[in-house]
C-alpha cells in the first residue's frame, strides 16, 4: 500500500516538474508576455516588446515559393520584400525598386535600392531577383510569373525582365508573397533552409509546428521606417471560440477571423477594437456546365433567379458582407455590379425553368465542402430550390476531395469560393478560361477568352474597360455560376495597437504594427 | 524476463507492416488527390504532373509502399508533402505535447477515479454507490470538446484562473488534462469498483475483520492491494488511449499533440505525415503496453515468477 | 430425453434471467438508466408521427432565427430558426440509430471472428487476433477519419466507419469466452454426438459467452454516440440539415456565448442518453456477475 502512494506522489512529482520546466521555457523565450507586456527600455515612446497575434490555421510552410495560405503569407511579409509593394488602396509603389519602366511591350527595367540588404547582412542587388524569378520558375507557384520569360542582370542594381507578352498586370504579379526577393548567398553557403533568409523588417526566429512562429526585429534593417515591436509572434487558435477568448484575457493581441456571433462581446469589451471592412472573398454558387442538364443556360439561369441571396448572407455570415451580382471580386480593378442579373424572384425562376423544359422540376446534388460557411450556405440553397421543384441532395466531402471532384468534373452543383484584391486576370483567366485548372464550372467559350486576354493585355485604358464591363455581364448571363456575397473582413484586436495594414483578402502586413503603451 | 520483452517488441513488426500498409492503401482510396491540395489552383497541367513526380505519386501504389518500407529500415518516415519536413522531426516535436497531456490526464482521471471506486464499492447498492458512478460517468457522458469549451467559459473566460488555450505550463496544462481525464475516470472507476467488490467477498478480508483489524486498513491494506492488477491494466489502457485519442481536447485547447497532426494530415491528404505519425504511434502503445505488463510483475510476484520462468 | 433436456434448461435459463432481473432492479442507477432508455425510444418512434421531416425539422425559417426559449419554442430556435424541442425529439432517431446500427455491425462481425478465433485456437486465430490488434492500435477516431472521407460523409458511412472500434472489442470478448467454455464437459460431449461445429458454436458457446457481450453492448452504443459527436466536430458527421445531436451541439457551439440553450439542449440530450447506458450497463454487470449469487 505504502508503496502504491509513493508511487502516486513521485509521479505527481514527476508531472510537475515537467510541467514546470516547460513553463520556464516558455516564459524565457517568449520574453515579457507571460507578465502583461513590460515596456521595453530604450525604446522611443512606451510600446509593448512583443506582439502576438493569433491565426486562425496551423502555419504550414515557411518556403516561400511552396506554399500559398494566407497565414504563412502574413509571416513572410514581416520577413521579406518584393521588387514593387501592394498598397491596400490598390496600387503598386516602389519597395526593393525605386523606379521602373517598359524598354518595349515586352521588356521592363527595374532599378533597385541600392543600400537594401538581407537579414544576414549581405546586400541585396539584381543577382538575387534573377536567382529568385528562375528558382521560381521552376516551383509550385511559377504561374505568379508564367508571363515572364527571363530575367536579365543588366548591373548590380538594374534588372530587366522578358515578357511573353505585354502585361497589365506585371506589378501586382510581382508584389505577391511567393515571389518575395530571396537570398542567392544564403542558398550557396549552405545553410539549412535559406528560405528564411529576407530583407524585411523581421527576421526568422523560431517556427515550432503547431506552437508559434516568431520573427525578430532587424536592427540595423536598410530601409526607412523600421520595425517597433522588438518581436511578432504568431499563434494558431484554431477553435474560434478559444481565439476570441483568448484576445479578451489579453493572451493575443490580434484576433484573427473572430466569429461573427461573438462580435458582440468583443464590441462591448472595451480594451478591445473591432474592424470591419469590406473584404474580397467572393462566395459562389456554381454548375458544372459539362454536365447535363446544366449544360442548359435557361435551367441555370431559372437557379439563379431561385436563390435568395439576403437569406444566404444571412445563414453564413449574420448579413457580414455585400451581396453580389457579378462574377469579379469587389475591389478589383473594372469592379462592374450595375446589370440587371439575376435576383431573387419566384415566379420567373419557375417561368425560366418551363421555359428551359423542367416544368415538374428534377432532383440534383450539390457538393459541399464539409466546413462553414458552406453548410450553411448549402441548406439554404437546399430550402430555395424546393420552393421551385428542384430537389437537392447535399454531398458533403472534404476540402481535399471537393477540388479534386470538381477539377475531373464529377460534381453537378457545388459552392465554392475565390479570394483575390489584386489581379482581375486571376479571377477571369482561373475561373472562365478554356481549359483553366481552377475553372470548376468546366465553362468554355471562344467569346470570353478573347475577352479575358483583351482585358489583360488591352494597353488602351478605355478599351480595357469596355471589355471587362462586357465580360462581366456576358458571364453573368452565360451564369456559369452563381455569386453569392462578398464576406466583411472582420479583425479584433488589442485597442493599443496601432500600425495596421489590413488588406481585404487576409494578406495582411503586420511589420508596423505594435501596441502602444 | 528481457527474452519477454524481445519477443514482444519483435511481435511489432508484422503489425508495424499491416498497419502501415492498411494506412497507405486507405489514404490512397480517400477522394481528394495530395497534388490538388498542395499546388495552386490555377496551377497548370505541366505543373502538377511536376509535383507529381516530385513527390513520386507517379509510381504504383504497391511501389510506393515499398520504397516507403525501405526508407523505413534505416529509420527514414518520409518528409510531409505539405511542410516538406522530415517526418520524424515533426512527430518528436510534438512528442512531448502529447506526453504531458496523456500522462497528466491520466493522473487526474486516476486521483478522481480510485477514490470514487472505493467509494462506492464499500457503499455498493446504496444512493451512495449510484450517486458517485454518475459522478465518476459525467466526464464519459459528455463530448470531450463540449466539456472542454464549457471548462474554457467557465475558467478561462469567467474566473480568468486559466488561459484559454496554447502550448506552456501547468497553468496551460490544467483544463486540458481535466477535460481529457474525466473522460477517462469513469472506467478506471468502474474497474477499481467492481475489483474491490471482488476483493471485498475474499475469505481474507473477513479474517481479517475477525482478527479485530480496522476497518479502514481492511480495506486500504488488504482489499486495494489485492485489486490493483485490473486498475493498473486499465490506466494503463487509458494511458495508451490517451497517446492517440485526445484530438478533440488538442484542437479545443491549441494544443500541439499528435493527434491533432494527423487529422490535420489526413484532411492535406498528407500520406508520409500520417503513415510515420501513426506507426510512431503504435510503437509507443506497443511500448506502454510493455511497460503495463512489467508493472504487473512489480505489484504480482506469482505473475514474475512467471516472466522468469519463461525467460 | 431430448425434449426433457431442453425443457429442463428453459425453466433454468427463465429462472437466472428472473434472478438476474431481480438483482437488476436494486440497482437504482440501472434501473434509472431503464426508465431513461424506454422513454427515448418512444419518443424517437413517436417523433416520426409528431414532427414532418421535411416542414418542421429542416424547414429554415430566417425571422425566426435564434429565439430564446419561449411558449411557442420551448428550447428556443437555432440560427436558421428551426426549433430546437423538435429538433432534439427527432434527433433520437439519429443518435439511437448510429448507437445502435454500428454495435449491432460490430457484434455480429466481431463475435463471429472471436468465436471462429476462440474455436479454432491456431494459425487461425493468430491471424484474426494479430487482424485486432492492428485495428486496436490504429486510433479509432482515425480510422472512422480515414472511412468517411473513403466513402463520403451519411449516416449510413458514419456507422461503418464506428462499427470498428466494437468489433475488436466484441472480438476480444467473445474469444475470450469461447476459450474458456471450449474445454468444458459439455461442449466436449456434444462434439461426441457429432453435431456440426457451426451447431456447436451457435447452440452452446454463444448463449454462454452472452453475459460480457451484453454489457459491452450497452457501454459501447454510449461510446459509439459521444464518437459520432466527434466527428461532427472535426467536421465529418452525419451532414447538415439532419438533426442529429453531435451536429447540433457542433453547430450549435459557435453559439456558446449568445444562445447558450443550443448547444446545451443538444449536448444535455447526449450526457443523459450516454448516462442512462452506462448505468444499465453497470447495473447489468452487477447483476449477471455469478460472483454476486449469495
Amino acid at each position: 500500500m505504502k508503496r502504491f502512494f509513493s508511487a502516486m506522489l513521485s509521479a505527481a512529482l514527476l508531472l510537475s516538474l515537467l510541467a514546470g520546466c516547460g513553463g520556464g521555457k516558455d516564459n524565457a523565450s517568449s520574453g515579457g508576455s507571460t507578465d502583461g507586456g513590460s515596456s521595453a527600455d530604450g525604446g522611443s515612446g512606451g510600446y509593448k516588446s512583443d506582439l502576438i497575434i493569433g491565426t486562425a490555421a496551423d502555419i504550414n510552410n515557411l518556403n516561400l515559393q511552396e506554399q500559398q495560405d494566407a497565414v504563412n503569407n502574413i509571416i513572410l511579409k514581416t520577413t521579406h520584400e518584393n521588387l514593387v509593394r501592394f498598397t491596400n488602396e490598390g496600387t503598386c509603389v516602389p519597395c526593393l525598386a525605386t523606379e521602373w519602366e517598359y524598354l518595349d511591350d515586352t521588356h521592363i527595367q527595374f532599378k533597385l535600392v541600392e543600400n537594401a540588404h538581407f537579414s544576414t547582412g549581405e546586400p541585396l542587388t539584381a543577382e538575387d531577383i534573377k536567382f529568385t524569378y528562375d528558382m521560381a520558375k521552376d516551383s509550385y507557384v511559377s504561374s505568379v510569373l508564367s508571363n515572364v520569360l527571363s530575367t536579365e542582370v543588366v548591373d548590380d542594381y538594374t534588372v530587366v525582365l522578358e515578357l511573353e507578352k505585354y502585361d497589365n498586370e506585371l506589378l501586382p504579379s510581382l508584389a505577391s508573397v511567393p515571389v518575395a526577393i530571396q537570398s542567392k548567398a544564403a542558398y550557396e553557403s549552405g545553410m539549412e533552409e535559406p528560405w528564411h533568409v529576407g530583407s524585411g523588417r523581421y527576421k526568422f526566429d523560431d517556427w515550432v509546428e503547431g506552437q508559434f512562429c516568431r520573427v525578430v526585429k532587424v536592427d540595423d534593417y536598410w530601409g526607412e521606417d523600421p520595425g517597433v515591436a522588438d518581436s511578432i509572434e504568431f499563434r494558431p487558435y484554431l477553435e474560434a471560440s478559444s481565439r476570441v477568448i483568448a484576445l479578451q484575457n489579453g493572451e493575443i493581441d490580434v484576433c484573427i477571423d473572430p466569429p461573427i456571433n461573438e462580435l458582440q462581446y468583443l464590441e462591448e469589451d472595451e480594451n478591445i477594437t473591432v474592424e470591419e471592412k469590406t473584404g474580397s472573398r467572393l462566395f459562389y454558387f456554381a454548375f458544372n456546365v459539362e454536365k447535363a442538364p446544366w449544360d442548359n443556360q435557361t435551367l441555370r439561369q431559372a437557379v439563379a433567379c431561385a436563390i435568395d441571396r439576403d437569406a444566404v448572407l444571412q445563414a453564413a455570415v449574420y448579413g457580414k458582407g455585400t451581396p453580389q451580382t457579378t462574377i469579379l471580386n469587389r475591389g478589383l480593378w473594372g469592379f462592374y455590379d450595375d446589370m440587371e442579373g439575376f435576383d431573387y424572384d419566384v415566379e420567373r425562376a419557375k417561368k425560366l425553368l418551363a421555359d428551359a423544359g423542367y416544368a415538374n422540376g428534377l432532383s440534383t446534388t450539390l457538393l459541399i465542402a464539409n466546413s462553414a460557411p458552406y453548410t450553411n450556405i448549402a441548406q439554404v440553397v437546399q430550402a430555395n430550390l424546393k420552393e421551385i421543384g428542384i430537389d437537392v441532395e447535399i454531398q458533403t466531402v472534404e476540402d481535399a476531395t471537393l477540388k479534386t471532384m470538381c477539377k475531373n468534373g464529377e460534381q453537378e452543383l457545388y459552392l465554392w469560393r475565390w479570394n483575390e484584391d489584386s489581379k482581375v486576370d486571376f479571377v477571369y483567366r482561373d475561373l472562365y478560361y478554356t481549359g483553366s485548372g481552377s475553372n470548376y464550372h468546366h465553362y468554355s467559350d471562344p467569346h470570353v477568352d478573347e475577352l479575358v486576354d483583351i482585358v489583360n493585355t488591352e494597353k488602351d485604358e478605355e478599351k480595357r474597360m469596355q471589355a471587362g464591363v462586357e465580360l462581366q455581364e456576358y458571364l453573368v448571363d452565360a451564369c456559369p455560376q452563381v455569386p453569392l456575397y462578398i464576406a466583411n473582413l472582420v479583425i479584433a484586436y488589442n485597442k493599443n495597437l496601432t500600425g495596421t495594414m489590413l488588406f481585404p483578402g487576409g494578406n495582411h502586413d503586420w511589420s508596423h504594427a505594435y501596441i502602444a503603451q | 524476463m528481457i527474452r519477454y520483452i524481445i519477443k514482444r517488441l519483435l511481435l511489432m513488426i508484422p503489425a508495424i507492416l499491416a498497419t502501415s500498409l492498411i494506412i497507405f492503401v486507405a489514404m490512397n482510396m480517400t477522394g481528394g488527390d495530395p497534388v490538388d491540395s498542395l499546388a495552386p489552383e490555377n496551377a497548370t497541367e505541366e505543373q502538377i504532373e511536376e509535383i507529381r513526380e516530385e513527390l513520386g505519386l507517379n509510381d504504383p501504389l504497391l511501389v510506393r509502399y515499398i520504397k516507403y518500407m525501405g526508407g523505413m529500415l534505416h529509420g527514414d518516415l518520409g518528409v510531409s508533402y505539405v511542410t516538406k519536413k522530415d517526418v520524424f522531426a515533426t512527430f518528436a516535436e510534438r512528442l512531448p505535447a502529447t506526453l504531458k497531456l496523456a500522462c497528466s490526464s491520466v493522473f487526474v482521471a486516476t486521483l478522481v477515479a480510485l477514490p470514487l471506486g472505493i467509494y462506492t464499492a464499500i457503499h455498493q447498492n446504496t444512493w451512495k454507490d449510484t450517486g458517485g458512478m454518475i459522478f465518476a460517468l459525467f466526464g464519459v457522458s459528455m463530448p470531450n470538446f463540449w466539456l472542454g469549451l464549457m471548462l474554457i467559459l467557465f475558467f478561462s473566460l469567467g474566473l480568468g484562473w486559466f488561459p484559454s488555450g496554447g502550448y506552456g505550463g501547468l497553468r496551460n496544462l490544467i483544463l486540458p488534462a481535466v477535460t481529457v481525464g474525466l473522460g477517462f475516470a469513469a472506467l478506471i472507476t468502474r474497474t477499481t469498483r467492481s475489483a474491490m467488490l471482488d476483493v471485498v467477498r475474499q475469505d481474507y478480508m473477513t479474517t481479517a475483520r475477525a482478527k479485530g483489524v480496522p476497518e479502514k486498513k481492511v480495506i486500504f491494506g488488504h482489499g486495494l492491494k489485492n485489486a490493483l492488477i485490473p486498475i493498473i491494466t486499465v490506466i494503463g489502457m487509458q494511458l495508451s488511449n490517451a497517446l492517440t485519442g485526445s484530438v478533440l481536447a488538442e484542437t479545443v485547447f491549441s494544443w500541439p499533440g499528435v493527434g491533432r497532426l494527423i487529422v490535420d494530415s489526413i484532411s492535406k491528404r498528407d500520406t508520409p505525415m500520417v503513415t510515420g505519425s501513426i506507426i510512431m504511434c503504435c510503437i509507443l502503445v506497443c511500448i506502454v503496453n510493455v511497460a503495463v505488463d512489467l508493472i504487473y510483475a512489480f505489484f504480482d510476484p506469482r505473475i514474475k515468477a512467471q516472466y522468469a520462468k519463461k525467460g | 430425453m431430448a425434449v426433457k433436456n431442453k425443457s429442463e434448461e428453459t425453466i433454468q435459463s427463465r429462472s437466472l434471467a428472473q434472478e438476474t432481473w431481480r438483482r437488476l432492479l436494486k440497482n437504482k442507477g440501472a434501473v434509472f438508466g431503464m426508465c431513461f432508455l424506454v422513454l427515448l425510444v418512444i419518443v424517437a418512434l413517436l417523433s416520426g408521427f409528431l414532427y414532418d421531416y421535411d416542414t418542421q425539422i429542416i424547414q429554415m425559417n430566417m425571422s425566426e432565427a435564434l429565439q430564446p426559449p419561449s411558449a411557442a419554442h420551448w428550447f428556443g430556435t437555432d440560427s436558421l430558426g428551426r426549433d430546437i424541442f423538435a429538433r432534439v425529439l427527432y434527433g433520437a432517431r439519429y443518435s439511437l440509430l448510429i448507437g445502435v446500427g454500428s454495435v449491432t455491425i460490430g457484434l455480429i462481425v466481431g463475435v463471429t471472428l472471436g468465436a471462429i478465433a476462440g474455436f479454432y485456437g491456431g494459425v487461425v486465430d493468430q491471424v484474426i487476433m494479430r487482424c485486432v490488434d492492428v485495428f486496436y492500435s490504429i486510433p479509432n477516431i482515425m480510422i472512422a477519419v480515414v472511412v468517411v472521407s473513403l466513402l463520403g460523409t451519411s449516416t449510413i458511412n458514419l456507422l461503418i466507419a464506428l462499427c470498428f472500434t466494437c468489433a475488436t472489442s466484441f472480438c476480444r470478448i467473445a474469444r475470450a469466452a469461447v476459450m474458456t467454455i471450449r474445454d468444458q464437459e459439455y461442449v466436449e460431449s456434444a462434439y461426441a454426438m457429432g453435431l456440426p461445429t457451426w451447431k456447436i458454436i451457435l447452440k452452446h458457446i454463444i448463449p454462454n459467452c452472452l453475459s460480457p457481450i451484453i454489457v459491452q453492448v450497452t457501454l459501447l452504443i454510449g461510446t459509439t454516440i459521444i464518437a459520432a459527436s466527434s466527428l461532427s466536430f472535426l467536421g465529418i458527421g452525419v451532414p447538415s440539415p439532419a438533426p442529429e445531436w453531435g451536429a447540433m451541439l457542433s453547430d450549435g457551439r459557435q453559439h456558446m456565448r449568445d444562445a447558450a440553450y443550443l448547444c446545451v439542449i443538444p449536448g444535455l440530450a447526449i450526457m443523459m442518453t450516454v448516462l442512462a447506458l452506462n448505468l444499465l450497463g453497470d447495473g447489468l454487470r452487477d447483476a449477471l456477475d455469478p460472483k454476486m449469487k449469495k
